[in-house]
This record gives C-alpha cells, structure tokens and sequence, in this order.
C-alpha cells in the first residue's frame, strides 16, 4: 500500500518540505513521501533501488537546487531507460512561462507553482492527489 | 661686264640720279672732269628718251672688256625699242663717247654706250667691289631717293621679319604646349597651332568673358582675377586651372604662365602667354592623396571595428551578467516573499480564532506589503530581461491579441464597468509574448487611471502614416499634464501616491522598450481630467495586412 503510493519529493528547501508535509496530513492524502534535498542524491537513491525492488509512483522536482538542479535532474531521468516512465512534476517557485515551456518539452508531465497562500497550497495537493490517482488508473 | 650700280629709269628724278651716277663712277674711275661731263651728258641723252618713250627702262653701269681695252661701259635696257625715236640722242651720243651701239633683240633692246678707260688706270676687282659698297652706302641724293632707298629698305626688312615670323610659327606650332601672345590691352595677337586645336577656338581677349567656356566653372573667377592682376602688375605669374578641352569636352588641368615682355625702356609691350598639360601629374597627384586617404580611412574603420568588438564583448557580459541576476531575482529573491505571503496567509487562515482584528490588519498589511514587493520583482525581472534584444518574431494579428487580452482582463473590466472597443487592426511582425505584454500594460493602465464614477471607455484604433502604422489605446481618465508626457516612460516614475493608484512605476518603461525592440516608438497624449491616448508605432514594412 505505501509502495503504491511513493512520492519522491526532490527539494532543498526545508520549509518546502515542511509545509507540504503538512498540507499532504490535512489533506488525507496517505502517500509516503520520500524527502530528497537535491537532484544527484535522488539519481544515486534511484539508481540504488534493485531490479525488482519498487520505484517511486512520483517524482516532485524544484528547480533551483545545488549540485544537480532540477532541469539537469530531469534530462538524466528521460535518457535512462529505467527511470523515462516515472512521472515526473515540476515545482517551482518561478512563474516563468519561458521555464514552464522547456520543462514540458523536456518530458516533464506538468508544472506547478509553489503556494503563495493557504488555499493555494492545498490546490497543489489536490492536484498532486489527482495526478496518482490517474496514474493508479492507467497502470 | 661688272656691274656697278644700276637705276630704274622712270622720271624726271630718275634721270638726275643716273647723270649723278655716271659723274661719280666717271670720277672713281679717273676720268677727268670734262670727260666725266661728256659722259654723263651723253648717257642722260640717251636715259631722257628711255623715260619718254620706253615702258620700263633700266640703266646699269659697270666696267668691261672690249677688245682688250678696258672701257666704262653704261646699258640702258628696255622691253621696248624706242631707238627710232631717239636718233637724235643716239647721234649726240656717238660724238661724246668712244662707242655707241644698238642692241635690238627679240623681246629686249638696249643701246650701250662705252667709253675707254684713261691709259695706265687700272682697276681691280677688289676696287670694283669698293665701288659697289660705295654706291650701295651712298649718301642720299634727293628727298626721294631717301624715300626710294628706305622703301626698299623696308621691304627688305618685311621679307625678313615674314621669315622669322614663318620661322617662329613653325618653331611655336611644333612644341607640344599651347602658346599666345596678347597687346597691353589684353587682346589675343597670336596664338599657335595647339591652342587653336586644343579650344578650337582663339579667344579675342585674354581677360572678358570669351573665356568661360573655355574653363571649368570652379576656376573661372579665379584666372579672370589672376590675368586681370598680372596687367595691372604687370609681374608673371603662373597658376594651376581646368581647361575644357574642345574634342573630348572634358576638364584637363593645366599650368597657365604670363609672362611680359619689356622693351629696353623696361615698358611693357607685349605679353606672351603658355598653357601646359598636366593633367596626367594631377591624376598621379590625386590618386595618391586619395590612396593617403584610403588608407587613413581603413585604418579608422579597423579601429572602429576593434572598438565595436570591445563594446560587443562587454555588451555580452552585462547581457549575461543582466541574465544571471534575472535568475537569481526569479528564485532568490521571490522565495521568501512568497513565504512570508503564505505564512501570513495561514496564520489568518487556520488560526482565525487565536487571532484578534488588530493582528488581522496587520497580517493583511504584511500581505500587501509582500504582495508589491513581487510585483515590482516581477516588473523589474520582466523589464532586465527586455535588455535582450534577440526577440523572435511571428505574424501577430492584433485583432486576435485584443480579444485574448479581454478575455484576461475580464474581472477587472467587469468591476469597473468598462466597455473596450477596437476597430479592425493590422496583423503585424513582431514577438507575439512581448506585444501582448505591451498592450496588457496599456489597457490596465486605462482602466486603472480612469475618473472616479465614470465607467472607463477604452478605444483601440490604428492609422497610418508615410513610413509607419500606429496603434491608438484612447481612454477616457484622469489623463496626465502635458509636462509629464516623456517623464511617464521613465523607470520608476510615477505621478501619483500608491493610495490614489498602486504600481512599480515600471509598466510604461516596458511599453517603451517593447516598442524599440519592435524598431518602433511609444508616446503619449492627454487633456487632464478628459483622456489620455497611448500610440504605439511601427516601422510600415512590419506591417502584414493592409487594412481598408
């Protein structure tokens, strides 16, 4: 059940994380959330996973994160045969339709932007919960 | 027979001179006086009816040998015989001198008269010719035997001068330079082969208005005032002008010298004037200083070049620098705001009870506060990244972009009531994101500067010019006063305080850029209180569609 339900959530921001820890809580929705603080360590846990061991339903990507960040993480994501079909969204703070646009033509399946407010976050969460649900159907 | 001196034989005068001649040539040969007499009385005889009834009479005296005998020998000749009407003369004649006689030929008849030497005077060539010299130098005999002889002498000095004159034509035609020569009046009183074929023509005064023509325009005043100065000088001079040559009709530059000519009284009486090509020299001259110039020329341009080099380098490096800071100030800086926005928002949120009005207030004016603060982030990271100037362009139909634009700003329109009307508009070249961000700007800008009460009434229309299409956004505001007309576009500007109207101050600076990126304008016009009207122009050729 917890396997089903695997978020990877790649982001160095603390307070990030926090918050949708807790909005993910309000919200009921159960999945478990895997916290990863930038794009090389999420490849190196990826790539730590064994053959017939669970990968994540979701990957959650920032953009701005040291070492690896986010569009560097998801080009390596789509040029691995193993990891290409992991779903992959987009969170960022940046409002830029020109990084929305490369993101989406680099195989990312949607782009959201951080909450500014209360009623926002839990629309992110919606969505995300909306986005497993449609990924639990068409598998 | 050595002939001594000769006389024409035509008149009264003529006849004195040859009784002188026959006196003296008697006397230098040492006849004595009486005989000198009987002679010349004998001669004249015979000379009287040569004038009288000959055509064209001629008496030559010399000295001859006749039968051993050295004799003092006298010919009258003439075309004509006039011997039977001198049988008188002749018979007197024959009683004065040793010999007489009667040549008559066929188209020549002359009568000789001879007279023996005195015994023992002997005469030798050398003296002869002492004779000769002496009749040739022999004082004037009569008023018009003076005439008579400096007549000849005239004529004698023509055929010389017609000679040199001759000689000199040949000598100034064959020289490869035109030449003239002018009188103290200035007029033309020779000018030789190469002139004349040169112009084709000889002008008649070196100085007037016959050499215009003849001369390029640029050059003209200035050989008039040179010639005119040198008579008035009268000093050479030589100076550089363009001459039109007749056969080519084209300017060729040519040295022209005056130089004058002085008698030995140091006066002026003549000038003589040479014109010489050197055009070639000039060409040679004149490619070289522009070759000079080339070169200086290219050199600037390299210099140029490695200048605008430089400016490009640095101008990528800000751009990129601009670009960098673009980046962080999306991420960075908008971060915590939007923390700072969210926890306020939750607090007011979820914890409606713990908090009383007094923190409400306040955590709504942190709100606002934090919510300018992006604004005038995401105006300021919108306008840097205008600093780019690589936009890519696409037809945009502005009539499409003005409903989609609508349609944005559909809640704002409806809370003010506003009606926005646009006629049928161009379709034009440019950056579809940018002309959109543009007109956004513009249209909020009417309906936020509209007069407190009165809906606004936003008109959109384009018209067109020479050289460009204009798009009118017309508003029915508060308007502004016409000293802030250019002030509005600058950064930051603004004419009013955030209570009376929000914004960064940033909008119209982006309207401006967005206009030159697009390689055209923006400016603004207003009656305050009434309207104010926004007109964006566009270069023609970015223009797709005509509209009717």
């Amino acid at each position: 059940m917890s396997n089903r339900n695997h978020i990877m959530f790649v982001d160095d921001d603390e307070e990030d994380r926090f918050i949708m820890l807790e909005y993910f809580r309000e919200s009921g929705n159960e999945s478990h959330i895997h916290f990863i603080t930038n794009g090389q360590e999420a490849l190196d846990y990826l790539e730590s996973i064994p053959e017939d061991g669970n990968l994540p339903r979701l990957i959650v990507l920032d953009l701005n994160m040291p070492i690896l960040n986010g569009t560097q993480t998801l080009f390596q994501l789509k040029r691995s045969r193993r990891f290409k079909d992991i779903p992959v969204i987009i969170f960022s703070t940046s409002e830029n339709e020109n990084e929305k646009r490369k993101c989406l033509s680099m195989g990312a399946d949607d782009y959201l932007v951080k909450p500014a407010s209360y009623n926002e976050g839990l629309k992110v969460v919606e969505k995300f919960t909306r986005f497993l649900e449609d990924v639990e159907r068409n598998s | 027979m050595k002939e001594v001196v000769c006389v024409n034989l035509e008149n009264d005068m003529d006849l004195i001179l040859a009784h002188k001649r026959v006196m003296k040539l008697c006397e230098l040969t040492g006849f004595s006086l009486i005989q000198q007499t009987s002679i010349a009385t004998a001669v004249s005889e015979v000379a009287r009816c040569a004038i009288d009834f000959g055509k064209s009479a001629e008496l030559n005296l010399g000295i001859c040998n006749s039968a051993g005998k050295r004799m003092l020998q006298a010919i009258i000749g003439d075309s004509r015989d006039f011997s039977p009407r001198c049988k008188d003369a002749i018979q007197y004649a024959k009683r004065l001198v040793d010999d007489v006689q009667v040549i008559s030929g066929n188209k020549e008849f002359s009568i000789i008269l001879r007279h023996q030497l005195s015994y023992g005077h002997t005469i030798t060539d050398a003296r002869l010719n002492a004779f000769i010299d002496y009749f040739k130098s022999e004082p004037p005999v009569s008023p018009y035997d003076e005439l008579r002889r400096k007549n000849l002498l005239l004529q004698e000095l023509a055929e010389k001068v017609q000679e040199s004159e001759n000689d000199f034509r040949v000598l100034t035609d064959s020289l490869p330079l035109m030449m003239l020569s002018a009188n103290n009046g200035g007029t033309i009183t020779y000018a030789n082969k190469w002139l004349k074929d040169f112009f084709g023509q000889v002008p008649r005064d070196l100085t007037g208005i016959s050499w215009q023509p003849l001369l390029h325009p640029g050059d003209y005043a200035s050989f008039n005032k040179d010639v005119q100065n040198a008579f008035v000088n009268g000093e050479t001079f030589t100076a550089q002008y363009r001459f039109v040559e007749k056969a080519s009709d084209t300017y060729l530059w040519h040295i022209f010298s005056m130089i004058p000519l002085k008698n030995e009284k140091d006066i002026i009486i003549r000038w003589i004037g040479f014109i010489f090509d050197i055009n070639a020299q000039k060409q040679i001259e004149q490619t070289l200083k522009d070759n000079r110039e080339l070169k200086e020329i290219q050199k600037q341009l390299y210099e140029n070049q490695a200048e605008l080099q430089d400016k490009i380098i640095k101008l990528n490096r800000s751009n990129y620098e601009l670009e960098q800071f673009a980046h962080l100030a999306s991420h960075d800086l908008q971060e915590p705001l939007r923390k700072l926005l969210f926890y306020s928002d939750v607090l007011t949120t979820r914890y409606p009870d713990q908090v009383d009005d007094y923190g409400r207030t306040i955590l709504h004016n942190m709100g606002a506060a934090v919510g300018r603060m992006k604004e005038l982030i995401n105006d300021l990271l919108s306008y840097s990244q205008l600093q780019k100037p690589n936009l890519s362009f696409a037809p945009v139909n502005l009539e499409t972009l003005f409903q989609e634009i609508i349609r944005d700003l559909e809640l704002p329109v409806r809370e003010s009531g506003a009606t926005i009307e646009y006629d049928e508009l161009p379709t034009l070249q440019g950056n579809p994101i940018r002309l959109r961000q543009l007109f956004v700007n513009l249209v909020s800008n009417a309906l936020k500067y509209s007069r407190k009460g009165i809906p606004p009434i936003i008109k959109v229309f384009s018209t067109k010019e020479d050289d460009h299409v204009s798009i009118h956004v017309r508003d029915n505001g508060i308007g502004f006063a016409e000293e802030y007309k250019e002030k509005i576009f600058g950064l930051f500007e603004r004419l009013h305080t955030r209570d009376q109207f929000p914004g960064t101050g940033i909008g119209l600076s982006i309207c401006r850029k967005i206009a030159e990126l697009h390689h055209g304008s923006i400016s603004a016009v207003s009656v305050p209180g009434d309207h104010a009207e926004f007109i964006v122009s566009f270069p023609l050729d970015q223009e797709l569609t005509t509209q009717p």
